[in-house]
C-alpha cells in the first residue's frame, strides 16, 4: 500500500471540474403524511420522498409516515423499488397521503452496469439479470452453478462434481485459446472462478451478466463479458428483520457405467484373447457377478447449510448482517471429498451527513476441502472403471487386492483411504466506498477494494503399496518398507512417508475513483456520464515444503515439524513471489431523448503490468444506442406494451497470460546426474517476445426487448463476437531450442476465432389474483463457433490425447470449432474375409470383426499415419441450450423447478483403458462375433487391431435434458406461528438433479474442461455431480 | 460549494494523476534471474553447462530408434498406436508426420541452443577453469548436432548465438559436410582442453572426445582421421575391457573402466509419462521388461523395442553374449524352480517372446517406486568395446589388417569366443557382424547398416535413396516458412 500511495502521490495530470448550483428562495411549509400499499393499505416503509430538483430528501418510517420541508407550488416524487413512482404538487403545508401502485412491468428493475446502473427500461447494452431468490432456491454451494439454465448465452459446465469443484463459465462462447473465464465482480470487488466458493449464495441480491460490448466499460478484462454480484444490502428505516434458514439432504450419484460383471467379463476375455491368438485366461467362465467396483466406491453423503441474517436499517443507514455454515461431503469418498465453509458478512451503509454516504462491504470466509483424484488416468473413477469384476475387494490376509492384471490401475478403495489432500483458504473481502452527492447532478464515488486470501495446502502421502510393479506406490514392497535414496555417494537415506505444505498469500487492492453525472434538460434531454480512474495491484507469495519419514506412517504426524529424515536431506522447499497491476481510466457518455431514443459511448484505456514497455497501453471504445419503438405515435399494437430495438458495438481487451510472458527468464529445468546425484544447473524457461500485446474481442449485438400484455417479456440478441490476435504458444520451430525440460515456446499475438449466435428470453409473471402467484421463463441460445486463422506455419495446434500415448484427438484449426474432434469415420463393420478382399479401399490389418474406416481422400487406401483420412467428428460445443424455470404457488404452498438442456455436443469416451485385462463396459456384449451379429460394436482382441485408433466410434452424443432442481414449499399460516413471534416460517423439500435425460454412456454428459479448452468434451471418468434430496426451512422474526 | 469543488478537483485530479504514471507498470520480476543479464560468476557458468548437459538424456530415444528400425527389433508396446511413431518406423513406412522423430529434432535443438547460449556469453569474463567449461560445453554441442545430422542430414547450422524468432524463417539447411566441419572443431578443441579423467562420475573426458571424433570421421568415411582419433585412446591405455560381460549391464557396476561416454541417469525422481524428457531416469530401460511381469529379477515393463527371432539367431548358441543381450522369457519361465512363478502379458503392439536384456528393469534396480520412469541405467553411448571395433574396423578400411583383427579378437575374447582370422572384405564384414552382436540393444545398429551400405539387404522395406536419413518433420518445415525441400523421396 505504501507504494500505492506514493505513487498516487505524484500528480502528473490534473483536470478541474467546474460546479454550478443554483439557489432559489420560496415561501416553505411542512407536508407529512403517510404512504401505503395501493391494495392492503399496509404502511410502506423506506419510501424515497424528494422534492424534485433538490437534493432535499427523506424517507418514511417504519408506520409509513414522513414529514419534509418544500415550497409552495414543489414536486414531491415518491418512489419505492418495485413500486410506481407517484409525483405530488405541493398546494399547501399539512397532511399528504400517498399510496403506491406495484409496479406492472420489471422496466423499472435496476440493471447493474459498472460504475453505475440503469434500468431494464433504458439500458442500450444486452445484459441479463437474475434475482438473488432464483440462486438461494437450488441450495447449491456455488453461486455460477445457479447461472446454468438461468441467462441465455451464459454456459456453465461443471468441472468436476466433487464438493468445491468449480465450473467452467462461458459467455458467448469460447473466444480464446488460454482463459476465458469472464470477469466477476462482487460488489466491485474483483473475484476469480476459483475464488466463487467463498461466496454463500444465500447472501446475493441479484447477478447481472453483461454480455455485449457494452461490458467494455471493465476494459482489458472484459472481453470473455462480466458478471456483477451483489450481495444484500438491507433497507433503510427498516425493523430489524431475522431470517434463520437451513437445510439438510442426502447426496447419490446420478448415473452408475453399466459394466460387465465377472461371468460377462470372463467370456469377454476368453474371446479376446482367443482371438488374438493367446490362451484364454478363464477355464470356468461361471463366475457369477464377481466385485462390483462402483458399488464400492460410491456411496450416499450428507450436505447441510445453516444461514442466520439481520437486515434492517435507521433514519440515515443500512445493514446486512450475517453467517452461514455450509458442507458436503462427496458421493465419492465421503469426507474425503468434503468442502466446508464458514462465512461472515458485514454490508453496512451509514449517511455521514446530507452528502457523504459510506458503504461498507466486509466478507469473512473460511474454507476447507479435501480432494481426490480425479478426473485423469490414476484418478478414482477411472480406476473404478477399469478394475475387473474378478477380484475381490480385499485379498484373504484383508489387505486390499492388487489388481495385478492391469498395468498402472490401483485399487479404487486403497486409493481413497491412502489419499490425503487438504486444502484451506481464510478469505477476507471488502470494500470501503464514500459517495459524495456534490449536488443533484453530481456524485463523486471514491471506493478501496481488498481482496486478502490465505491459502494452505497440506498433502500426505504415506507409505503405500498398492501391487507389484504400481507406479503410485510410495513403499518399495509389499512390508511398506521405505525406498532408499542415495544421497552422496554411497550414502543411502530411507525415504519414508511424506507430507507437503504450502502457505500462500495472495492479496488484491484496488482503488477506483469516478464521478457520475446526471440531468435532465427540459424534460426531455437526460445526460448521463461517468468519468473515473482504477488502480489495481495483485501480489501474492508462497512458501512450501516437503517433509520425509513422518513418523507410524501416520496423518496424525503428518506436519513438516515431524520431520525424521537424517540431517533434513530430503527436504525440498520452494517459494514464489509476484505482483502485477492495471491501470485504467474510463468515460462513458450516455444521452437519452424522451427515454426513446437513447445513445451510449463508452472508452476506456488501460495499462497492464503483464505487457513489456512495448505494447502495454490499451483502447477500449464501444457505442451502442436503443430506440423505443413502442412510445412512437405511429406505433398502434395494444397487446405490445413495451418495444425496444438495441444495437451495439465495441472492442474489449484480454491480458490474460502469465506475468513476464514478454522476458525470458531462467526458470526452466536444467538437470543432469553427476557422481549418481541429481544435480541442478539452470536453463531458460520460456521464450521472450518483447512485443506481445494485447488480445482484442469486437463484438457487435442487435437485439430487441418487448413485454406484452403486461406479463409477458421476451428478449432476443443476435451477436458476432471476433477475437483476435489471440494470445498464446503456439508452436514454434524447434530449432529455436525452446523444447525440453522446462522449457516453453513464446507466447505469441497469433489466431483469430468468431462466435456467432442468437439468444432468447422469454418471461411470464402473473399478477397475483386469486393467490394464485405463477412464473416462468424460458430461454435459449445457439453460438457457432470457428476457428478464423491459426498463427503463421501452424496447420493447427493439437489437444488432448486419446488413450495412453494415443493419437490427439482434439484440435485448433482454422475453419473448424475451438477443440473439435479429429479422427477416422466408420463405416461399420467387415463382417466377411471376402468382404474385406473384394472392399474398394485398402484397409491394412483389417480381419472381419474389424471398423470399417471411411477413405475420405479417395485414394483407396486408409492412411493410419497422416491426416489424409482423418476429419471432424465431433465438437464438444452444444448447438443449442435451453433452460426453463418456474414456480407456481397457491396460498402457502408453492412449486418450482428448473431444467437444463444441452443439444448437439459430442463426447469422447476416454475413460476405457485399452488393455487386455482392463474391465468394460456391458455393451461390449453386443460385439461382433461373426459375420451379421452387429454392424457396430467391433470384436474383441488382445491381438494386433486399429479398432483401438482413435475413431467414432468412440465419440458419443452428449446431448442431455437435465432436471436440476424441483422444490416444494409450504409457508406455515401466520396464526400458526404467530405465538412464536415469528413472522414466516416456510419449509420445503427439494431435490437437485433429479432426472437426466442423454444416451451418453458416460457417467455424467455436463463435464467441463478439466484441462484447458482443448480438453473439453474429453471424459476421463468425470465426478459425476450428485442427485440429492433436501429438507429446509426458512424462518423470519 | 467553492470549498468542495477545491476538494473534489484536487482528489479526482489525483486519481488521474495515476493514469499517466507509466512507471507505476513496471513491474520487475521478485527474485528471477533475466537471461540477459547472467553469466557474472564462475558458478553461472558451470550451472548453465549442467543445463546443457541435462539434454543428453534424450539419448533413450536412440536406443529405440536405432534398434527399431534395424532388423533387430521390434516396436512392441501396449497397441499399435501405443508411441505409433516407432511402428511406422519399425515398418519402414515412417514419414514426415512422426512425434519419435520430432523429439529428436526438438530435444537436441534444444542442447544445441543451450550450449549456444553459454557460447555466446564466452567472453563475458575470464576466470580459471574457463577453458574446460567451454571444452564441455563444444563436446555437448558437437554431440547433439552429430545426432541431429545422422537422422536428418542437412540441417540448419547455428552457432555461438541464441535464434530469434522472427529470425526462423529466414534460416537454410546447411548442407552435411558443413555441420560436420563444426562438429570436429568442436571436438578438436573439446579434446585438446579435457582432462583424460576428471574424478566426477558423468562428466565427459578427453576419451570421449576423442571417441566421438574418431566416430564422427568413420561416419564420413575417413578412415584415416578416424583410425587416428582411436589409436591415440587405446595407445593412451586408460581404458580397457571389464572381464564379466553381464557386468557391464548393472548399474552397480557403471563408471568401469571400459566407459568412455556415459549419459548418466538417476532412479531417484519419479516422473509422468507426460513429459519423457523431463525424467532424470532411463524411459529405455524402463519401458523394455515385459507387461505386468510378476516372477524374481526383473520389474514391470511396457514390453517396448523386443528383439527379433533374426538377432536371436544371429548369435553362436554357444556365445553368452545372446542370453546376457537377449531375454528368451518362455526359456526363462522354464528354468525357474516353479515355472507358475512367472507370468506377464503379451503387448498388443507385437510380440516376439524376446526381450532387451541390457537395458531392462532389474528388481535391485527399482530405485523409486514409479517403475518404469526411473531406471537408474546409464546409456553407454560409446563403451571401449565399441571404440575398439570401430578402430578395427577403420584399419581394416585402410587395410592395416593386423591391428583389425587384433582389436576384434580383444573383443571376441572378452566374450569368450575363439579369434578370429581372415583379411580384406572377409575381414571386414566379420568386423561388422561382431559389431551387431556385441552392441545389440543398444541403439547402433540401423545408423551401422546405413553406413555401411547394408540396410537394404538387411531391413525390409527400406528404400535405397531414401530411408538413409529420416524425414525432416513436415511441421519444422512449415514453421520455418516452408522454405525447406524435404529429404530426398519423402
Amino acid at each position: 500500500m505504501e507504494q500505492l500511495k506514493l505513487k498516487l502521490g505524484r500528480v502528473c495530470a490534473a483536470i478541474f471540474l467546474l460546479l454550478s448550483s443554483s439557489f432559489l428562495t420560496a415561501q416553505q411549509v411542512t407536508v407529512r403524511g403517510t404512504v401505503t400499499e395501493a391494495g392492503n393499505k399496509e404502511p410502506l416503509p423506506g419510501v424515497n420522498i424528494v422534492v424534485k430538483g433538490t437534493t432535499n430528501g427523506t424517507l418514511t418510517n417504519l408506520d409509513g409516515s414522513y414529514s419534509i420541508k418544500a415550497n409552495l407550488g414543489d414536486t414531491l416524487n415518491y418512489s419505492f423499488i418495485g413500486f410506481e413512482s407517484q409525483a405530488k404538487t405541493v398546494l399547501k403545508g399539512g397532511v399528504l397521503n400517498v399510496s403506491l401502485k406495484e409496479e406492472s412491468t420489471l422496466l423499472d428493475e435496476i440493471v447493474v452496469v459498472g460504475y453505475g446502473s440503469s434500468t431494464k427500461k433504458e439500458i442500450t447494452g444486452a445484459a441479463s439479470k437474475v434475482d438473488g431468490a432464483e440462486v438461494k432456491k437450488l441450495n447449491i454451494p456455488r453461486v455460477d452453478q445457479a447461472l446454468q439454465g438461468a441467462v441465455s448465452g451464459v454456459q456453465i459446465n461443471t468441472n468436476s462434481g466433487s464438493p468445491g469443484g468449480s465450473s467452467s463459465i462461458r459467455i458467448r462462447g469460447l473466444s480464446t485459446f488460454g482463459d476465458n473465464d469472464p470477469l466477476i465482480l462482487v460488489d466491485g470487488i474483483v473475484y476469480d472462478s476459483e475464488g466463487l466458493n467463498a461466496l454463500n449464495p444465500n447472501d446475493i441480491e441479484s447477478i447481472n451478466v453483461l454480455k455485449d460490448a457494452t461490458a467494455g466499460i471493465y476494459g482489458v478484462r472484459a472481453a470473455n463479458g462480466v458478471i456483477i454480484i451483489e450481495t444484500k444490502k438491507g433497507a433503510r428505516n427498516s425493523k430489524p428483520q431475522i431470517e434463520f434458514s437451513g437445510f439438510y439432504g442426502i447426496q447419490e450419484t446420478t448415473n452408475r457405467l453399466d459394466l460387465l460383471n465377472a461371468t460377462e467379463y470372463a467370456i469377454i476375455k476368453n474371446n479376446a484373447f482367443i482371438n488374438g491368438g493367446q490362451e484364454a485366461p478363464f477355464n470356468n467362465t461361471s463366475l457369477g457377478e464377481g466385485t462390483d467396483w462402483q458399488d464400492a466406491v460410491f456411496q450416499t453423503a450428507p450436505m447441510q447449510s445453516y444461514n442466520l441474517s439481520i437486515n434492517g436499517g435507521g433514519k440515515s443507514s443500512r445493514y446486512s448482517i450475517g453467517g452461514s455454515y455450509y458442507t458436503q461431503d462427496g458421493i465419492v469418498g465421503g469426507d474425503k471429498s468434503n468442502f466446508t465453509r464458514y462465512n461472515v458478512r458485514l454490508n453496512y451503509s451509514f449517511e455521514l451527513s446530507d452528502r457523504f454516504k459510506l458503504n461498507n462491504v466486509a466478507l469473512y470466509t473460511n474454507e476447507s476441502r479435501s480432494t481426490l483424484p480425479e478426473n485423469g488416468i490414476g484418478s478414482v473413477l477411472y480406476n473404478t472403471v477399469n478394475a475387473y469384476p474378478t477380484e475381490p475387494l480385499r485379498q484373504e490376509n484383508g489387505r486390499y487386492s492388487y489388481l495385478n492384471q492391469v498395468n498402472d490401475i490401483i485399487n479404487p478403495l486403497a486409493q481413497m483411504e491412502n489419499t490425503f489432500n487438504d486444502f484451506g483458504t481464510n478469505k477476507l473481502v471488502g470494500k470501503e466506498e464514500l459517495i459524495f452527492t456534490i449536488n443533484e447532478n453530481f456524485t463523486f464515488t471514491n471506493r478501496f477494494n481488498y481482496n486478502v486470501a490465505l491459502t494452505d495446502g497440506k498433502v500426505f502421502s504415506p507409505l503405500v503399496w498398492y501391487g507389484p510393479g504400481k507406479a503410485q506406490n510410495t513403499a518399495a514392497n509389499e512390508d511398506l518398507d521405505a525406498p532408499q535414496v542415495e544421497i552422496a555417494d554411497s550414502v543411502f537415506l530411507d525415504r519414508g512417508a511424506s507430507v507437503y505444505e504450502e502457505r500462500n498469500t495472495f492479496v488484491d487492492l484496488t482503488y477506483e475513483s469516478y464521478l457520475n453525472y446526471e440531468r435532465t434538460f427540459n424534460q426531455d434531454h437526460k445526460v448521463k456520464s461517468t468519468l473515473g480512474v482504477s488502480v489495481f495491484n495483485r501480489s501474492g507469495n508462497g512458501l512450501s515444503g516437503t517433509a520425509f519419514n513422518i513418523p507410524n506412517n501416520s496423518i496424525d504426524f503428518a506436519d513438516i515439524s515431524a520431520n525424521q529424515a537424517d540431517g533434513g536431506f530430503l527436504n525440498n522447499t520452494g517459494s514464489f513471489e509476484f505482483e502485477e497491476r492495471l491501470l485504467s481510466a474510463f468515460l462513458r457518455a450516455e444521452y437519452g431523448y424522451k427515454n426513446k431514443y437513447l445513445l451510449s459511448a463508452i472508452v476506456r484505456r488501460d495499462g497492464s503490468s503483464r505487457f513489456g514497455a512495448n505494447n502495454r497501453w490499451g483502447i477500449f471504445p464501444a457505442v451502442s444506442g436503443a430506440w423505443v419503438f413502442s412510445d412512437e405515435d405511429f406505433f398502434k399494437i395494444d397487446a405490445i406494451d413495451f418495444a425496444k430495438l438495441r444495437m451495439s458495438y465495441g472492442v474489449s481487451g484480454n491480458d490474460q497470460i502469465p506475468n513476464f510472458a514478454y522476458r525470458a527468464l531462467l526458470n526452466g529445468e536444467g538437470v543432469y546426474v553427476f557422481n549418481d546425484i541429481i544435480t541442478q544447473g539452470v536453463a531458460i524457461g520460456r521464450a521472450s517476445n518483447p512485443d506481445l500485446k494485447w488480445e482484442t474481442t469486437a463484438q457487435f449485438n442487435v437485439g430487441v426487448d418487448l413485454t406484452a400484455y403486461k406479463n409477458w417479456s421476451l428478449t432476443a440478441n443476435y451477436f458476432v463476437k471476433n477475437t483476435r490476435d489471440l494470445l498464446f504458444q503456439p508452436e514454434v520451430s524447434g530449432v529455436l531450442g525452446t523444447y525440453s525440460a522446462g522449457g516453453f515456446p513464446p507466447f505469441v499475438n497469433a489466431g483469430d476465432v468468431r462466435n456467432r449466435g442468437y439468444e432468447l428470453e422469454l418471461g411470464y409473471q402473473n399478477n397475483p389474483v386469486n393467490d394464485w402467484q405463477i412464473s416462468a421463463n424460458f430461454n435459449m441460445a445457439a453460438i457457432d463457433n470457428e476457428v478464423m486463422s491459426v498463427p503463421d506455419g501452424v496447420d493447427f495446434i493439437p489437444g488432448a490425447q486419446f488413450g495412453v500415448g494415443g493419437d490427439e484427438a482434439t484440435r485448433f484449426e482454422e475453419g473448424q470449432p475451438i477443440g473439435y474432434f479429429i479422427g477416422y469415420e466408420t463405416d461399420g463393420i467387415f463382417q466377411t474375409q471376402q468382404e474385406i478382399d473384394n472392399a474398394p479401399v485398402v484397409q491394412k490389418g483389417a480381419q472381419p470383426g474389424d471398423l470399417r474406416f471411411v477413405d475420405q481422400n479417395g485414394d483407396g487406401v486408409i492412411n493410419f499415419n497422416d491426416d489424409s483420412d482423418r476429419v471432424n467428428i465431433g465438437s464438444p460445443i452444444p448447438d443449442f441450450t435451453f433452460g426453463l424455470n418456474f414456480r407456481v404457488a397457491y396460498k402457502g404452498v408453492d412449486l418450482s423447478g428448473n431444467l437444463y438442456a444441452a443439444i448437439g455436443q459430442e463426447i469422447i469416451r476416454n475413460y476405457e483403458r485399452q488393455q487386455p485385462f482392463a474391465n468394460q463396459q456391458a455393451f461390449i456384449i453386443e460385439r461382433w462375433t461373426g459375420p451379421g451379429s452387429t454392424d457396430e460394436i467391433p470384436r474383441v482382441t488382445t491381438g494386433t487391431t486399429r479398432n483401438n485408433v482413435f475413431s467414432d466410434y468412440f465419440v458419443e452424443d452428449g446431448s442431455f435434458l437435465r432436471v436440476r432442481n424441483i422444490q416444494l414449499g409450504y409457508t406455515l399460516p401466520e396464526k400458526w406461528i404467530k405465538s412464536a413471534k415469528a413472522n414466516s416460517l416456510r419449509v420445503y423439500i427439494s431435490v437437485n438433479n433429479p432426472f437426466t435425460f442423454t444416451s451418453y454412456r458416460g457417467y455424467d454428459p455436463d463435464i467441463g474442461n478439466f484441462g484447458g479448452v482443448l480438453s473439453a468434451g474429453v471424459d476421463y471418468g468425470f465426478y459425476p455431480q450428485a442427485r440429492s434430496i433436501m429438507g429446509g426451512f426458512n424462518l423470519k422474526f | 460549494m467553492k470549498k468542495v469543488s477545491i476538494i473534489l478537483a484536487t482528489v479526482l485530479g489525483l486519481g488521474l494523476g495515476v493514469i499517466s504514471c507509466e512507471d507505476y507498470l513496471d513491474v520487475q520480476p521478485p527474485f528471477a534471474q533475466d537471461a540477459e543479464n547472467y553469466f557474472n560468476s564462475p558458478e553461472d557458468y558451470e550451472l548453465a553447462l549442467i543445463g546443457a548437459y541435462d539434454l543428453l538424456q534424450a539419448s533413450f530415444l536412440n536406443i529405440w530408434i536405432g534398434e527399431i528400425a534395424s532388423d533387430n527389433s521390434i516396436a512392441g508396446g501396449e497397441s499399435v498406436t501405443d508411441t505409433e511413431g516407432l511402428h511406422e518406423i519399425d515398418n519402414m513406412n515412417h514419414d514426415a508426420v512422426n512425434n519419435e522423430l520430432r523429439n529428436v529434432f526438438r530435444w537436441n535443438y534444444a542442447g544445441v541452443t543451450r550450449a549456444n547460449y553459454i557460447m555466446e556469453f564466452e567472453d563475458k569474463i575470464d576466470f580459471d577453469g574457463k577453458a574446460e567449461i567451454i571444452a564441455q560445453t563444444r563436446f555437448l554441442r558437437a554431440y547433439y548436432y552429430f545426432q541431429l545430422t545422422k537422422y536428418f542430414g542437412d540441417i540448419p547450422l547455428i552457432v555461438d548465438r541464441r535464434l530469434g524468432a522472427e529470425e526462423v524463417t529466414n534460416i537454410d539447411r546447411t548442407s552435411k559436410s558443413e555441420v560436420y566441419d563444426q562438429i570436429e572443431s568442436d571436438l578438436k578443441f573439446a579434446a585438446a582442453n579435457l582432462p583424460w579423467s576428471n574424478p566426477v562420475k558423468g562428466r565427459v573426458e578427453k576419451g570421449a572426445a576423442l571417441a566421438l571424433l574418431g566416430k564422427v570421421h568413420l561416419y564420413q568415411d575417413e578412415f584415416t582421421d578416424a583410425a587416428a582419433a582411436f589409436d591415440q585412446i587405446i595407445t593412451q591405455g586408460n581404458y580397457a575391457l571389464v572381464s564379466d560381460f553381464q557386468n557391464l549391464w548393472l548399474a552397480d557396476f557403471e563408471d568401469n573402466s571400459e566407459t568412455v561416454f556415459d549419459v548418466e541417469y538417476s532412479g531417484q525422481e519419479g516422473g509422468g509419462y507426460g513429459c519423457l524428457i523431463c525424467l532424470e531416469g532411463n524411459a529405455a530401460a524402463g519401458f523394455h521388461g515385459p507387461r505386468q511381469y510378476e516372477g524374481p529379477i526383473y520389474g514391470i515393463g511396457n514390453s517396448y523395442n523386443l528383439p527379433t527371432q533374426d538377432l536371436y539367431d544371429a548369435f553362436d548358441p554357444n556365445d553368452p553374449r545372446r542370453d546376457i543381450s537377449i531375454l528368451d522369457i518362455e526359456a526363462f519361465k522354464a528354468s525357474q524352480p516353479n515355472p507358475n512363478d512367472v507370468s506377464y502379458v503379451e503387448g498388443g503392439g507385437g510380440h516376439t517372446g524376446y526381450y532387451n536384456n541390457k537395458y531392462i528393469k532389474r528388481k535391485n534396480e527399482l530405485g523409486l517406486p514409479d517403475d518404469d520412469l526411473t531406471s537408474p541405467l546409464n546409456n553407454k553411448v560409446i563403451r571401449y568395446a565399441d571404440v575398439l571395433l570401430m578402430a578395427a574396423e577403420a584399419n581394416a578400411q585402410l587395410g592395416n589388417d593386423g591391428p583389425a583383427l587384433t582389436y576384434l579378437n580383444q573383443v571376441r575374447s572378452r566374450a569368450g569366443m575363439p579369434s578370429l582370422s581372415g583379411s580384406g572384405q572377409q575381414l571386414l564384414e566379420a568386423i561388422w557382424r561382431e559389431r551387431r552382436l556385441e552392441l545389440a540393444g543398444e541403439g547402433h545398429r540401423f545408423f551401422d547398416l546405413v553406413r555401411t551400405g547394408q540396410a537394404a539387404n538387411e531391413i525390409d522395406n527400406f528404400i535405397p535413396g531414401k530411408h538413409e536419413v529420416f524425414p525432416i518433420p513436415q511441421v519444422e518445415i512449415d514453421l520455418t516458412g516452408n522454405n525447406w525441400n524435404q529429404n530426398n523421396n519423402y
